[in-house]
Parts: structure tokens; C-alpha cells; sequence
């Protein structure tokens, strides 16, 4: 029996597979979706459980997810086994590869901050001498941004800083600011950094993922058909023409083999997933460019000071609670000097608690130190940003194969002086800062996770205008394969201090509507 | 027939097995009680068998805990939330290298406690077993990386699994609802989806 050959076959339901899915059937396109886990239903899949009621006292399965450190036994099932879809790395450099295989994709549990990336970022070499420039500005991606935004229902607070570029935002009602919140920012200021606002996708009933906001209105068009717990093994190729034609994929279940048509590929896996395809499918790796730069934000910096006056409870009324957020400062001048290139944002949270280990006690002693300084700590945390290198990569491990039989990534990926000397800067930064305020430093460390902690994966199939340095062209179409595009965070050059979905939907939104445009000529 | 005819969920073609079965459920089942029948909790009904760590490494971890979680503020202590045993299952679960972590830490605090005292931890005086825990306790304000040294290692992890398992117990929430407090730490729990298919 002949099966239906679709338009575009899109690979990955998460927020950039569901933007591609969203463009291109408005447009009429028809696209088939495949997604390697289930579908899932947040209002049944879910209930509020105490931590005694589960096996392990909400303390999970000892080793059961040795990368992730997010995970505990509530969500635990939300994550990919990893033994399952193992991965490997040197002992020495350990990588935290934090996986979803669920329609939705990390799209179901994300965390929401949006902010926009900058000049700073996407033409870094031009304005910083660092890495290399993004085939894109700005000021290219400004529509896509606001289109985005406008979707996922963005609240900020506007600030007219380029290095922190304003979007479509809806009015957020941060409240009035505390005195502790007020205080540092004046401090913060007083040294010239710019001091805002969390900017938020807000979502609509309190999902903001692909799952309620993007997927329903493509389906809806009757364009999109999507199937669950298919996983994408290989890449087809007609050999007379060197193009994609469709995909080998899995049954995640009986492991059966199936394969499907398509004239276009989009693969929207999530940056790693989907240059090991690339890798597994032998395709769009004549820059020999594909899996190098990977990149991600750099987390775990923290510094905790105690506010004297709001110490045992004593808090006045609007003393303590809510937020800093001070966009990336460093490095943002000419001529500035530091030991270290590119920079990082903090946020400073008023009204924490202290945490056991910044003590030397035990029982009632240390109890009654961690009741004296509940609800009156200052946390100051960052978003730093990793330098793109070439020897971070990931490669196929042909030794070790998932329980479909698909060969693995190595990842090996390593942190360098600069990000050392970053983290040093910023404990020190927020440290003085805390002190300026006559607040006493309780705890600071700026040590930081290994790479993969932030789930900001990037890079692998970085985009640029030279096919020898790049995989992908400045529309996410491999510069190989002309009827093969990559959506996710593997186009990027740099990864910034920012939250990346935003960007990262931005761009599929951009890529998919050249897409249309080119399909529509016969271009493709 | 007449019964099961009025009855709004019945579908439209009932075939004679069918109104057969449903005539014998309904005229032979109780009242079903309100919620789930099986509402019973391990915890509530059953003392938990420690078989992982040795007699002298399960009093040592016992004295541990009376040390480092004992009753405060009307909340039950490590003791009262049954910890020890339930380390010694969840230990016993654990990779290789965290037993042999708590094996050698609760050894270690039970050799010193013998050369210094003549007498084994569990059976120290509180004074007595401050001067072999404290040293043990260093700053760690990375709480995602144990010390390196062994002993301190030991500690920061006893020490972290103590307190979360005393304040994840039922005897905690039970005390917290008996002083009029909210309970704490009850999260949604995320069920496996669509597990893969075994035959």
C-alpha cells in the first residue's frame, strides 16, 4: 500500500518544533511530526503526593540519574532513563545532558525567563574580538522576537539598553520593590549597572509550552499529524539527488522499524539530539564543523548575606522579598579590562534561608541558626557565559548503543581559565556589593556545575555565511543539504548570558517562514 | 432487564452477557465506601526491617542521629521518623561507592570512638561523641559536592540525608497537622508515561 509522502517531516515537538509546525501549516504546508516519548496528559499524569507517600521518602532511586542534578523522586519520570539512552564522557569531564521525551518536549517544564539576546552576543567578534559573528542581527530578528513574545505572552519592564534589547511585552506587575531590594540597587547602580526585571513568558493557564500554545492551532489546520514514540534512527537519501527524502525511525515500543517520505527535513530534536541524527545519518559535516562549539551558561555561583535587622523573624513590612536582575555588565565598554572576555548576569533574591552547610554545627545548635536567619538572606546567583571553542564537541560512540540500537554521543567538553576567572569575578562582585549593603556575608562559593547543568545546550551545527566553518546558513538550512534545516539550539554561535528559548524560537519562526517562501517558488 | 434499561450509562446494544454480568455486580456488591479502597500507608502499619548495615554500623548510625535531628520545635527527631532504618534501606540501594562511603564513615566514627574512649560511638556520653563528630564537620556552602576527605565526606552526606529524611517522614507531617501548622514538602509527583511496553 503506498504511503502519503508529506511535505515537511519535523523532527521534535518542543518549542522550536512546534514554531516550524505552527509556521508552516498556516501556510498549508503538510507536515508530519515525529517525537521519540509519549504524549502526556499534565491534568492526569500528575498528582500532589507527600514525600513519604513515595518508595524512597521523595529522595529518589539512589544513582537512578546520576546527570541530573534537578531531578528528585517527584519528577524523576519526567526525564530520559539514562539507561536507556545512555551517553558518555570522561570521568574527569563530566557533562550534564538533561533530557525530555515527551510531546512537549522541555517545552512542558521550562522556566520560563525570556529575555532577548543582543549585538553583544550575535556579533560578538566584531564588537568583543570573540568567537565569531552570527550571520544575523538583532535587528533582522526584532519581527520574529515579537511575534514570539506575543505568543507566549512576555511581561517585562522596558529599559532602552541595547545590550538588553525591550520587546513585545505585556505589562508586568513586579509590585513595589523591598527595602533590601531597593538598597542594592541603588548600590548596583551607583557602579553604573543597569538593575531590571525577570521577563517572563506567561503563558496561558499556567502552561506556557508547545503542548497549549503552539501545537492545538497546527492540528487544528488539519496539516499536522503527529505521532508519538517514533524515534528518528537515520536520515534518508536519494542518491541521484543528494537530498533528504524522509527518515528511518523506531517503534519506541516494539521496536519495529518504519520508514517515512518527506520533501523536507526540520529537525527540532534539541541541539544534541539532533546533530547526533546528523552524525548517525552521515550527512552535513563537509565543514567538518558539525558537533564542535557546543556551548552552555554557566551556573552555581552563589553568594548568601544575612540583613542584621530582619534576622529571628523581625522583619519589618517591606523589608525583605522580590528581586534584582542586573543584565550582563562586564566587558560591555571598550577598553574595559578584566581577566576574563564576555560576561554574566546576576540576580539578587531578598528573603532566603541559610542553608546547613554554611555552618560547622549539628542539632538544636545549628537549628537555631538556621531560624535566626530564615527569611532574611540575600542570594545573589548568575547566568554566566561560556566561551564557544572548537574542541568542545560531541562525536558518535559506536560502541555503546541505546535500547533502539543507535550508537551514542561522547561528549567531551571542557571549562577553561575564562570561565574561572568569570566566576571568580562574579562572587567577588556580588560579595562587595552584599558588604556595601552592611549585610553579613553568610556563604560564598564561585565554584559552578559542570557543563549541561543550565539545560541550555547550544551549538553543534553553528550557523554562518562560510560553509567551511559553519553546518548551517543564516536561515538554519544545512549549507550541504538544501532540503535539510536544524530549528534548535544547535544554529548557535554564541550562547550568551540569556535564557536561550526565546531566540531559539525566534529563529524557527524566521527559518520556517524562508521555508514557505522557498517552497512556494519551487526553490525546494 | 427493566433495572439496567433505565439506567442513563447503558449502551445502546446490550448484548445478554453483558446485562447478565451488570445484573449480578449490582445485586451482589456492597455499598462501595467513599475513595480508594487500598488507603492504607506502608509507614503507618509496618516497622521497617534493617538488614544492610552490620549490628555495630546500625547503633552508630542510630547515635548519629540523635546527635544531628534530634526532636525540636514540637517536630519528631531522626529517631522518632524511624531514619536509621530507612537508611540502611535506601544505602542499601545505592551505588557502590555511597555504601562504602556510610560503611567506612560509620566504622571510622566507631574506631575513633574506641581509641579515644574505650567504647563504641553508640555508647558515648553527647560530650564525649561531640569530640569525634565535630571535627568531621567542615564549611560547605557547594552543597552539590561532598569534601573531599573521607570522614568530612561521610559527615556532609549522613548529615543531609538525616535532616531530609526526618523532615520527609509521616511522622513529620502528622506532627506539623497536630500543632495547626501546614505540612510541608508535598509536591505534584509525575507518574511514568506510557512506560515502554514489556510483552
Amino acid at each position: 500500500m503506498p504511503k502519503q509522502e508529506f511535505d515537511v517531516l519535523i523532527v521534535g515537538s518542543g518549542h522550536s518544533g512546534g514554531i516550524t509546525a505552527s509556521v508552516l501549516t498556516q501556510k498549508g504546508i503538510s507536515c508530519l511530526m515525529l517525537d521519540a516519548g509519549p504524549e502526556v496528559n499534565l491534568a492526569t499524569n500528575r498528582a500532589t503526593k507527600n514525600p513519604w507517600e513515595l518508595p524512597y521518602r521523595g529522595m529518589n532511586k539512589p544513582g537512578r540519574l546520576p546527570h541530573v542534578v534537578q531531578a528528585n523522586e517527584f519528577n524523576a519520570n519526567q526525564w530520559v532513563d539514562e539507561k536507556e539512552v545512555p551517553y558518555t564522557h570522561d570521568p574527569a569531564t563530566p557533562y550534564n545532558w538533561c533530557r525530555v521525551r515527551l510531546i512537549g518536549g522541555r517545552s512542558l517544564f521550562w522556566g520560563r525567563q525570556s529575555f532577548r539576546m543582543s549585538d553583544w552576543e550575535f556579533k560578538s567578534l566584531d564588537k568583543e574580538g570573540v568567537g565569531e559573528n552570527w550571520p544575523v542581527t538583532h535587528a533582522e530578528l526584532d519581527p520574529f522576537y515579537s511575534r514570539v513574545e506575543g505568543i507566549f505572552r512576555v511581561s517585562g519592564r522596558k529599559e532602552g539598553k541595547p545590550h538588553f534589547p525591550d520587546g513585545n511585552f505585556l505589562d508586568a506587575d513586579y509590585g513595589p520593590d523591598s527595602a533590601t531590594v531597593k538598597k542594592i540597587t541603588e548600590i548596583a547602580q551607583g557602579r553604573g549597572y543597569l538593575v531590571s526585571k525577570i521577563r517572563a513568558a506567561n503563558g496561558r493557564n499556567g502552561q506556557a509550552s508547545s503542548m497549549n500554545l503552539l501545537l492545538p492551532d497546527a492540528v487544528a489546520t488539519g496539516k499536522l499529524q503527529i505521532v508519538p514514540n517514533a524515534i528518528v534512527r537515520e536520515l534518508t537519501v536519494d542518491k541521484n539527488t543528494g537530498l533528504v527524502n524522509g527518515a528511518n525511525f523506531v517503534d519506541r515500543h516494539s521496536k519495529q522499524e518504519l520508514h517515512v517520505k518527506a520533501r523536507v527535513v526540520v529537525l527540532a530534536a534539541g541541539s544534541l539530539e539532533s546533530v547526533r541524527l546528523l552524525m548517525n545519518s552521515g550527512l552535513a559535516n563537509s565543514s567538518g564543523m558539525l558537533g564542535r562549539y557546543i556551548i552552555d551558561q554557566l551556573y552555581g555561583v552563589q553568594v548568601v548575606a544575612s540583613v542584621p535587622e530582619a534576622r529571628g523573624g523581625n522583619a519589618a513590612e517591606g523589608l525583605m522579598g522580590g528581586t534584582a536582575l542586573l543584565p550582563r555588565f562586564r566587558n560591555l565598554q571598550k577598553g574595559e579590562k578584566n581577566n576574563f572576555s564576555k560576561g554574566y548576569g546576576m540576580m539578587i533574591a531578598s528573603g532566603g534561608a541559610a542553608q546547613p552547610g554554611f555552618f560547622q554545627d549539628y542539632g538544636e545548635s545549628l537549628q537555631k541558626k538556621l531560624d535566626l536567619h530564615a527569611g532574611a538572606c540575600m542570594t545573589a546567583s548568575i547566568y554566566g557565559e561560556r566561551l564557544p571553542r572548537y574542541e568542545n564537541h560531541v562525536r558518535l560512540n559506536k560502541m555503546v548503543k541505546d535500547a533502539w540500537g543507535i550508537p551514542v554521543l561522547h561528549v567531551e567538553v571542557k571549562d577553561s581559565a575564562n570561565e574561572h576567572n568569570m566566576a571568580k569575578d562574579a562572587a567577588d562582585t556580588a560579595e562587595d556589593m552584599l558588604k556595601a549593603a552592611g549585610w553579613d556575608i553568610l556563604s560564598k562559593t564561585d565554584k559552578f556545575h559542570p557543563p549541561g547543568y543550565s539545560i541550555h545546550e547550544v551549538g553543534g551545527a553553528r550557523m554562518g555565511d562560510d560553509p567551511k566553518k559553519s553546518v548551517l546558513n543564516k536561515w538554519n538550512q544545512t549549507h550541504d543539504v538544501k532540503n535539510l534545516f536544524q530549528v534548535d539550539g544547535g544554529c548557535f554561535v554564541t550562547c550568551g548570558w540569556q535564557n536561550t528559548t526565546l531566540t531559539m524560537m525566534a529563529l524557527a519562526m524566521r527559518s520556517a517562514e524562508y521555508l514557505a517562501e522557498q517552497m512556494k517558488s519551487g526553490a525546494i | 432487564m427493566q433495572a439496567i434499561a433505565a439506567a442513563p450509562a447503558v449502551p445502546a446494544i446490550v448484548t445478554p452477557a453483558l446485562v447478565t454480568q451488570q445484573n449480578l455486580q449490582a445485586q451482589a456488591a456492597p455499598a462501595r465506601p467513599a475513595g480508594p479502597l487500598a488507603a492504607g500507608k506502608r509507614d503507618a502499619i509496618g516497622e521497617p526491617v534493617a538488614h544492610f548495615f552490620s549490628a555495630a554500623q546500625l547503633a552508630a548510625l542510630h547515635k548519629l542521629c540523635e546527635l544531628l535531628m534530634p526532636p525540636m520545635n514540637g517536630n519528631p527527631g531522626a529517631i522518632e521518623a524511624g531514619v536509621p532504618e530507612f537508611l540502611d534501606f535506601l544505602v542499601g540501594q545505592a551505588p557502590a561507592e555511597r555504601q562504602q562511603m556510610y560503611k567506612g564513615g560509620l566504622d571510622l566514627l566507631n574506631s575513633r570512638s574506641t581509641a579515644k574512649f574505650g567504647k563504641a560511638f553508640a555508647a558515648l556520653e553527647a560530650t564525649q561523641a561531640d569530640a569525634i563528630i565535630r571535627p568531621l564537620f567542615v564549611l560547605n556552602p557547594w552543597q552539590f559536592e561532598l569534601p573531599k576527605e573521607p570522614g568530612a565526606r561521610f559527615m556532609a552526606a549522613a548529615h543531609d540525608d538525616i535532616r531530609v529524611a526526618t523532615r520527609n517522614s509521616r511522622e513529620w507531617t502528622q506532627a506539623a497537622i497536630a500543632a495547626g501548622r501546614r505540612p510541608v514538602g508535598a509536591q505534584l509527583y509525575f507518574f511514568p508515561v506510557d512506560p515502554v511496553y514489556k510483552g
